[in-house]
């Protein structure tokens, strides 16, 4: 059969699954750093570094959907529950719709302050909407409130591929793991 | 003697004034625009001052005898942004609350190959220093424009203090643009 679904992740959608899942704790770690500050320098130099890894994240989501297009994820072990499957498309629908639905409303946030985002200092991105202050209330109310769900779906996440792992003790959390050989189930 | 001299010299302004050497005007505040234009994080940020105003004595052929001198309510600063404007203002950048005002007065002119130059004094956080502008000066009907640009350096007047120090966030030199719509004087 031609298009055989795989039984592992390939090394490039392993590599971009890990880059992006340590870019985005970076960018939890460094929000909430920034939100203990008061307004001045510091914030502003940390919530500049969140922008320029959140522009990363943009345009790694883009490789990383590109990718998973062209090609086929490994299937879902058989023996899973039709609830266990739905819940694992939508946490993984969610993943991709959030990387991203996040970074462009922090970027459409930064516009409507009039501060434009800058790429670690190299170049500028284009404002996508004019200052406005009710825009920004409402897209900071919109990206913080998402954090919440991306944070929510991701201790899901992880918490399903630790049951594959140690419960079912199947190849689910082995098949994204780089250097690993899968079990054979 | 004395009083001859003083004649004189009242004579010789008029003649001066009739000659037309250097018309006096004012820049109509609802018009006129002092933009600057900073870096932060890497990125560009622009702004204005809402509240200035411009005194001109400017003609073309009489550069000896033209003045520039402009008032700036650095309270009136506006980034499109309040948290920005709040914090320009504040102790460690502007200091409004001891320094109010930043004032421009020019010293010398010349000519150059698209307009003109100005060396003037500018004060702004208690420090006094050299900055060159230059502009095209376009006379119109009932009046002048003057539109021109600068470039300051703001540690040299103490703008950013304490964490605003450092250039690795704000970038030291701001770009000034101003547009003034001239007015005769009344």
């Amino acid at each position: 059969m031609p298009n055989e679904r795989p039984t592992r992740y390939g090394a490039p959608a392993q590599f971009l699954h890990w880059l992006i899942a340590a870019l985005i704790v970076n960018q939890f770690v460094l929000a909430w750093m920034a939100d203990d500050l008061p307004q001045g320098a510091r914030k502003l130099a940390l919530l500049a570094t969140h922008k320029s890894f959140g522009m990363t994240i943009l345009m790694l989501a883009i490789l990383r959907l590109a990718w998973r297009f062209t090609h086929p994820a490994p299937a879902l072990p058989a023996g899973m529950s039709r609830l266990e499957r739905r819940l694992a498309r939508v946490t993984h629908v969610g993943f991709y719709v959030l990387l991203f639905v996040q970074p462009i409303t922090g970027w459409m946030m930064s516009s409507a302050k009039n501060y434009s985002v800058s790429w670690f200092g190299l170049f500028t991105w284009p404002n996508l909407i004019g200052p406005n202050k009710t825009a920004f209330e409402y897209l900071r109310t919109t990206h913080d409130s998402l954090s919440d769900v991306l944070f929510a779906i991701a201790v899901l996440h992880i918490l399903a591929a630790l049951k594959h792992h140690f419960w079912h003790r199947d190849d689910v959390l082995v098949r994204m793991l780089p250097f690993t050989k899968s079990r054979g189930r | 003697m004395r009083v001859l001299s003083a004649a004189a010299l009242l004579l010789g302004s008029f003649a001066w004034q009739a000659a037309g050497g250097a018309p006096s005007y004012t820049a109509d505040p609802a018009s006129s625009r002092l933009e600057f234009a900073g870096i932060q994080a890497g990125a560009e940020f622009k702004g204005v001052f809402h509240k200035f105003a411009a005194a001109v004595d400017f003609a073309p052929d009489a550069l000896a005898d033209a003045h520039i001198d402009v008032e700036i309510d650095l309270g009136s600063v506006d980034s499109k942004d309040d948290d920005r404007d709040s914090t320009i203002r504040g102790a460690d950048i502007f200091d409004v609350v001891h320094f109010p005002k930043a004032h421009y007065v020019t010293r010398s002119f010349s000519k150059t190959q698209t307009g003109y130059a100005a060396v003037g004094a500018l004060t702004l956080h208690g420090v006094t220093k050299d900055v060159p502008i230059e502009f095209k000066f376009t006379p119109g009907a009932g009046g002048a424009n003057l539109t021109g640009s600068a470039t300051l350096k703001r540690l040299d007047f103490g703008v950013g203090q304490g964490d605003w120090k450092s250039t690795d966030q704000v970038g030291d030199a701001v770009k000034v643009a101003f547009s003034l719509n001239l007015k005769p004087k009344p």
